[in-house]
């Protein structure tokens, strides 16, 4: 009881936050600096505490997970969205981490946004996106995960687009979110196969045991094909190839909502629905081959471009996706403790990093300085066996992120602006030819009116 | 791999001549002269790392200040002033008073135009009460459903004012469009869109100082040809619209051009007829200023670059830029004849309809305001109307915002000078021959008006006395911890002479164990932060180093200052610093040739010559204390890559620690005093000097060699030195008031608490707030300002004009004085009337991108000037200077300086005496000296300063704190 107490605490702490911001926003009611840090740490204070008795529990019980059944949040037939939450081995570390890494940011930020126009819409998003988080990792069903994801992606781009008086934070919000919701399909009909399949999305019924080692009654090729629309959906969310274009332009935001985001939490989530399924994943006899391909290409590419990446944000965002590609990899080998270890550390370290990157020019002279005034050459291991010419056609390869934006936007963007084009002078035209014939109508009454007069 | 000769044998061949065909050549030519005129307009802000302040404009520093911020309006489609309802509000909360107003409209030419309305009352009423100002794209609007026309009256008045304008005013001449703005308007695709993400993250790669994993290949042949051979070949997949790049690039490879001929290449592909060069070049240039700006600079200065020094030419930067450009504009057109069309149809005329409405309305609101009747409008002749309408036109949103400007100006400059009169007259100065306890010198800048006034406030018998922060000494130096040296002193000055900090004997083998335990530190932090950015390094770095981050990302979110504090303990612990001395000697004459030329130390002759040349001007000759104690000052913060902004800019946008350390050594020589006695300086051996730095951000000081000081001036020193962390204490208070975040409440020693934390925490972007609110520059005794709250507004100068009876000293220091100044000033005026283009807007989303500079974001212009963050508080004011002296005296001063001449001379500060006699104050006016009015409203008198400022956050008027006087 006091488990699943706590642990309602721990995701009621952020929606009721959002919820207030939001109600108060809308009343026009803007509470001062003052008052929303103060009642963003005390939230965070508490969704730590619950988190902390919530892991001590768990641990008293031998890590047996704990369930809370809230109740179907709406029933018609056989079908029923219930509102279940588990927390169990893979689910706590996250929970905690996000927690954590959220509290630390909302104190970052409360300083940081200092005297910034929009310091209430950054709290209220932080904190829709740390529900949305928890939400996704305490989900005991699809069904409720969708939620916590689109939550995610919402404030995701939202905070991308936060100086929305410059086009370019406006552009590349809209491009991820493009990508969110193209790759979101993949989540959808996963769980519309599962319920067709297996008639629920809840993980009680689809998973037995403990994870990681769990089993799942799905068949191989019901489970291929919802592994499959699931790696569609993980690959949006954590930036793997071909869809890693958004991630370094997702740098928009204020450097804390970067941090939490690209280095912390969101980019991993596509990680942990992979962890989450991996039962499903690992029964299909190619997809955890096609996660490993994925992530093994994603690292690659990304360890490639990062090479090149001359300013400081880019540089850790493409740092950030090499590694995601690592995870992906390692989730894909069935090597599912150690990705979530190093999804865990991975995310605290880069945190750390995006917010210390507007050191990055100190800290650089600091080491040169301290390293007598020359450093190390960087740059010259692989590339130097190269011939020249390949060399430079392999910088520029790096240099444009492996031409991988151009590759959606000019085989997918590109037509589609066309067609909506072609389709928007269509309809101008069409407008033209009305307004004229009316036009030349009512000059007629006019006319006749006068003629008549 | 053929292609790859071909590029190679063109370097060869770049230096001869090579037979060009004569129109070429006359192209070439007119390219080189637009891109040398066009390059001056680019901002000069150069790497980050080393920020030194500047007009903005300076570019147009020989023409007067109004002509000039118009013209750089136009240009760059800035703003000039604030903003009509910013001074409305100053108006409405009398910080501007209509005295104000009415004596910049008298000031102008006046004449007769209509009514009983002659310029100068339509003037002030169309600012008090005010017109409103209107735009074509909603009048309709107001007129139809705005509240513009309220009653039958009003329509009718407004009819009449419509029907009054015969014909509309003449459109202004269409400014020509940039061939991005015609293609948008037809194809609604961007060119800058297509062609300025690649541009950026070439620039940003050519530019890199060391943050990229992979440096940029082919550097050294210069950014053209760089960018060409690497994008030259196949087998790339490039936006649609620069898909023919490669094969463009190829062709200008084959044809072995330069990139001056590659400029006039694409030009002529882009249709640009020769004489419209210049115009296109100059606005395809400003369509990117900062990444432009910063390659011009390179090129004249490659020493800046604090690493990497790569083959910099804006020429070059030029030819790529237009080559995509050629390249995406021709994609975007489809071919040449249709691009060349659309520039040549001429621009469709606005309606002019809108225009007469928006004139109508102008009117009507003035007529209004004048209670003109409409009988009366429609009665008279078009010609007296015509008279009106001209004047209110001449009197645009523009020309109000300058009068709002001079008025605004103009209630601070009689705000300064009356109570600085006024203290003067109430305060004769008495020469005292009491020996002071001690003595203390600060860098001139303001923000040390604050500290020194405390000191004085806490000991009455102290003096203080302030010269520019590098103390007379232009030197290269490089600390123990330094890998090379850096010049400290104002950027126009090349020091001659290097002076290196080195362990004491003793301390050699600690030197060397902390030079290598350092190097092994730095090895460590740089293979960790790389191998978290590759591949199979990584996964074992992040994996398992990532856990142990959660201990410094706690400590660095929530307890910064005790983390700062640990971390400093650690560092002592590990890495003991030895005591240290300088290599300040030199005996030979030539000295010894380091790198660069530089003179290793100084002669005893050129001490002399240095510690004269601040003593001597400050008119301290004789009555020295027992312990002088100079400061230099400098910033510490985290995060920031504006830090070197907040640091000493006579010191060139470093720290002047060094310089005060160097100049106490100096001035304790003992050959160096009996030098000086020669020129009349007489320090007596009871004298000790202590040369120390103070940080402005945590108001942190240290003091340099207190090891070496004879024993006897030790109880001096604790005293002296006691007195100063009082008075850091109450300057932290005085500091915390502006800041929102420091309740008003704070004692002195919480807000020392807070100061020191915002410099140690890693969210903090307001660390300090630098030269914000700096507005006034006084150059004088000491005695004339003592016991002034000046708010930390004022620089000060020490100059005794007493002892300067050739004007040599005054000279000297105006030399100086002025244009750092009006550097500051300037720079923090445009960066506060313009943040988003002026300056580098919020600090939020700043990216620091290839070591030299900061972008909004993932890619976009190198964001040059200041950021909002420091300049929020700022009242845009030019610097008002006041000098102790005569206008006759200050002018042969100024006339026998050329560039000090111009900025007078053009307004781009202002200027006012104080006559060292009478204590009478002079304003410069056009040319001319006029004696300043008589101040009549009381001056506020407190006991202290914290009595004023306590419980007020903005601007505070000067007071007079008496409690020193009655004290002393």
């Amino acid at each position: 009881m006091m488990s699943e107490l706590m642990l309602i605490v721990i995701l009621g702490a952020p929606l009721v936050m959002a919820l207030w911001l939001a109600a108060t926003w809308l009343a026009g009611l803007e509470p001062g600096e003052r008052t929303i840090s103060r009642t963003t740490a005390a939230s965070f204070v508490v969704a730590t505490a619950a988190t902390g008795a919530l892991a001590w529990t768990m641990y008293g019980s031998g890590w047996a997970p704990v369930i809370v059944d809230i109740g179907n949040w709406f029933a018609a037939g056989a079908y029923s969205f219930p509102i279940l939450l588990v927390v169990d081995r893979l689910s706590l570390p996250l929970l905690a981490l996000t927690v954590v890494l959220s509290g630390l940011i909302g104190s970052f930020s409360s300083r940081y946004l200092h005297r910034e126009a929009g310091y209430l819409r950054f709290f209220l998003l932080l904190h829709v996106f740390a529900f949305g988080a928890e939400a996704a990792f305490a989900a005991g069903s699809f069904n409720l995960l969708i939620v916590g994801w689109e939550l995610v992606g919402l404030s995701s781009v939202m905070l991308i687009a936060f100086f929305n008086q410059r086009m370019a934070p406006v552009k590349n919000a809209i491009r991820a979110f493009a990508i969110y919701r193209v790759t979101d399909i993949g989540l959808l009909l996963g769980v519309f196969l599962l319920h067709h399949a297996a008639g629920s999305a809840s993980c009680t019924l689809l998973f037995h045991g403990i994870w990681p080692q769990q089993d799942t009654p799905l068949g191989a090729g019901t489970a291929t094909a919802v592994a499959i629309c699931f790696l569609l959906a993980a690959a949006g969310k954590s930036a793997q190839a071909p869809f890693s274009g958004w991630l370094p332009r997702a740098m928009e935001g204020p450097t804390p909502s970067s941090a939490i985001f690209y280095g912390g939490i969101s980019v991993h989530l596509g990680v942990y629905l992979l962890l989450r399924a991996a039962p499903i994943i690992q029964k299909s006899p190619v997809a955890p081959a096609l996660v490993v391909f994925v992530g093994l290409v994603t690292a690659i590419l990304a360890t490639l471009s990062a090479r090149t990446a001359s300013d400081a944000k880019t540089s850790l965002a493409l740092a950030t996706l090499g590694q995601l590609g690592v995870i992906f990899t390692e989730a894909g080998l069935g090597f599912e403790r150690l990705a979530l270890l190093h999804l865990t550390a991975h995310a605290i370290i880069r945190t750390l990093q995006f917010l210390r990157a507007p050191s990055m020019l100190h800290d650089h002279h600091r080491v040169h300085a301290a390293a007598g005034g020359a450093l190390s050459r960087t740059g010259l291991y692989y590339e130097a066996l190269l011939p020249i010419n390949l060399r430079r056609w392999l910088y520029r390869f790096a240099l444009d992120r492996c031409h991988l934006d151009t590759l959606i936007d000019r085989f997918v963007g590109d037509p589609i602006l066309r067609i909506a084009r072609r389709l928007t002078a269509m309809e101008r035209a069409g407008r033209a030819v009305s307004v004229q014939s009316s036009a030349r109508v009512l000059a007629g009454t006019s006319v006749n009116e006068v003629a008549g007069g | 791999m053929a292609e790859n000769r071909v590029e190679a044998s063109c370097w060869q061949k770049s230096g001869l001549s090579r037979p060009r065909n004569a129109p070429m050549n006359t192209q070439v030519d007119t390219v080189r002269r637009a891109v040398k005129r066009a390059s001056h307009l680019l901002p000069a802000q150069g790497p980050i790392g080393v920020f030194v302040h500047h007009n903005t404009l300076h570019a147009f520093q020989h023409l007067p200040f109004e002509q000039a911020v118009a013209e750089a309006s136009a240009l760059f489609g800035t703003e000039a002033w604030m903003r009509e309802e910013q001074y409305r509000e100053e108006f409405s909360r009398g910080r501007i008073l209509l005295e104000d107003i009415d004596a910049v409209l008298n000031s102008e030419a006046n004449a007769p135009v209509y009514s009983w309305l002659d310029r100068v009352a339509l003037r002030r009423i169309m600012l008090v009460p005010g017109v409103r100002p209107f735009h074509r794209s909603t009048i309709r609007w107001e007129i139809e459903e705005g509240n513009l026309l309220r009653s039958s009256e009003d329509r009718k008045l407004f009819e009449a004012c419509l029907n009054s304008i015969e014909r509309p005013p003449k459109p202004p001449e269409p400014s020509p469009r940039r061939l991005r703005d015609i293609l948008l308007d037809t194809t609604g695709d961007d060119l800058d869109e297509i062609v300025h993400p690649l541009l950026i993250r070439l620039c940003s790669s050519y530019l890199d100082q060391g943050l990229a994993y992979w440096p940029m290949p082919d550097r050294r042949a210069g950014f053209y040809r760089c960018v060409r051979t690497l994008w030259h070949q196949r087998g790339a997949l490039l936006p649609n619209h620069l898909r023919d790049l490669p094969a463009e690039f190829r062709r200008q490879m084959r044809a072995g051009m330069t990139s001056e001929e590659a400029v006039a290449d694409a030009l002529k592909r882009l249709r640009v007829p020769i004489t419209n060069y210049e115009r296109v070049i100059t606005s395809e240039l400003l369509a990117l200023p900062g990444w432009a700006g910063l390659m011009n600079r390179l090129e004249h200065e490659p020493e800046l670059a604090p690493h990497d020094r790569v083959r910099c030419s804006l020429m070059d930067f030029l030819a790529v830029r237009l080559t995509l450009t050629s390249v995406a504009a021709l994609s975007l057109a489809g071919d040449p004849e249709t691009l060349e069309a659309l520039q040549t149809a001429p621009p469709s005329p606005p309606s002019l309809e809108l225009d007469r409405l928006v004139e109508a309305a102008q009117m009507f609101e003035v007529a209004k305001a004048a209670r003109l009747s409409a009988d009366r409008i429609m009665s008279d002749s078009p010609l007296q109307l015509r008279v009106l309408l001209e004047e209110i036109r001449r009197f645009n949103e523009f020309e109000r915002r300058r009068v709002w400007h001079l008025a605004y100006e103009r209630r601070h400059e009689r705000s300064v000078l009356g109570p600085l009169g006024v203290h003067r007259q109430s305060t004769p100065i008495i020469p005292s021959s009491k020996r002071p306890a001690a003595q203390y010198f600060f860098c001139i800048d303001e923000r040390e008006e604050s500290i020194r006034r405390n000191l004085e406030e806490i000991a009455p018998d102290i003096e203080t006395f302030s010269a520019a922060g590098f103390f007379g000494i232009a030197v290269d130096y490089a600390g123990i911890d330094d890998a090379h040296g850096a010049s400290l002193c104002p950027v126009v000055v090349k020091p001659q002479h290097a002076v290196r900090e080195r362990p004491v004997t003793e301390d050699e083998p600690l030197h060397e164990k902390r030079k290598t335990m350092r190097a092994a530190w730095a090895t460590i932090v740089r293979s960790l932060s790389l191998s978290s950015r590759t591949l199979i390094r990584g996964s074992l770095s992040t994996s398992v180093l990532g856990l142990f981050s959660l201990i410094p990302l706690i400590a660095h979110v929530l307890t910064p200052r005790q983390y700062a504090r640990l971390a400093r303990a650690l560092n002592r612990w590990i890495l003991p610093e030895p005591r240290t001395e300088l290599t300040l000697m030199r005996t030979d004459r030539e000295g010894h040739d380091i790198s660069e030329n530089l003179l290793l130390g100084f002669t005893v002759e050129e001490k002399i010559e240095r510690v004269a040349s601040v003593l001597a001007p400050v008119g301290l000759r004789i009555n020295f204390a027992p312990v002088v104690i100079i400061l230099g000052h400098g910033s510490t913060s985290l995060n920031n890559p504006h830090e070197s902004a907040y640091d000493c800019g006579a010191c060139g946008g470093r720290r002047g620690g060094p310089n005060a350390r160097l100049f106490a050594a100096m001035a304790n020589h003992p050959e160096v005093r009996q030098g000086l006695k020669e020129r009349g300086i007489f320090i007596p051996d009871d004298t000790w000097f202590v040369g120390g730095y103070h940080d402005t951000c945590s108001d942190d000081i240290e003091y340099y060699d207190v090891d070496f000081m004879p024993e006897a001036f030790r109880p001096g020193f604790e005293a002296a030195k006691a007195i100063l962390d009082r008075a850091r204490m109450l300057n932290a208070h005085e500091r915390a008031r502006r800041f929102e975040a420091a309740p008003l409440d704070l004692t002195p020693e919480e807000a020392f608490r807070h100061v020191q934390e915002r410099s140690e925490h890693l969210a903090e972007p307001r660390p300090e707030y630098g030269h914000a609110t700096n507005a006034v520059c006084i150059v004088g005794r000491r005695q004339t300002t003592k016991g002034l709250f000046l708010d930390r507004r004022a620089f000060l100068v020490s100059y005794d004009p007493l002892q300067d009876p050739t004007n040599e000293n005054l000279a000297k220091l105006l030399a100086a004085a002025i244009p750092v100044c009006a550097g500051i000033s300037l720079e923090y005026y445009f960066s506060y009337v313009d943040n988003d283009r002026y300056g580098c807007g919020t600090k939020l989303p700043h990216n620091i991108t290839g070591l030299v500079g900061v972008m909004d974001g993932h890619a976009s212009d190198l964001r040059t000037g200041l950021p909002w963050q420091m300049v929020e508080i700022h009242e845009p004011v030019r610097v008002l200077f006041n000098v102790e002296t005569t206008p006759d005296r200050l002018m042969s001063v100024i006339n026998g300086n050329p560039s000090l001449r111009e900025l007078v001379e053009n307004r781009w500060i202002r200027l006012s005496t104080l006559d060292p006699d009478t204590g009478v104050i002079h304003v410069y006016r056009d040319g001319i000296f006029e004696e300043s009015p008589p101040w009549k409203a009381p001056v506020p008198e407190v006991r202290s300063s914290m009595e004023w400022y306590r419980g007020k956050r903005g601007h505070l008027p000067i007071a007079r704190v008496v409690g020193t006087r009655t004290r002393s």
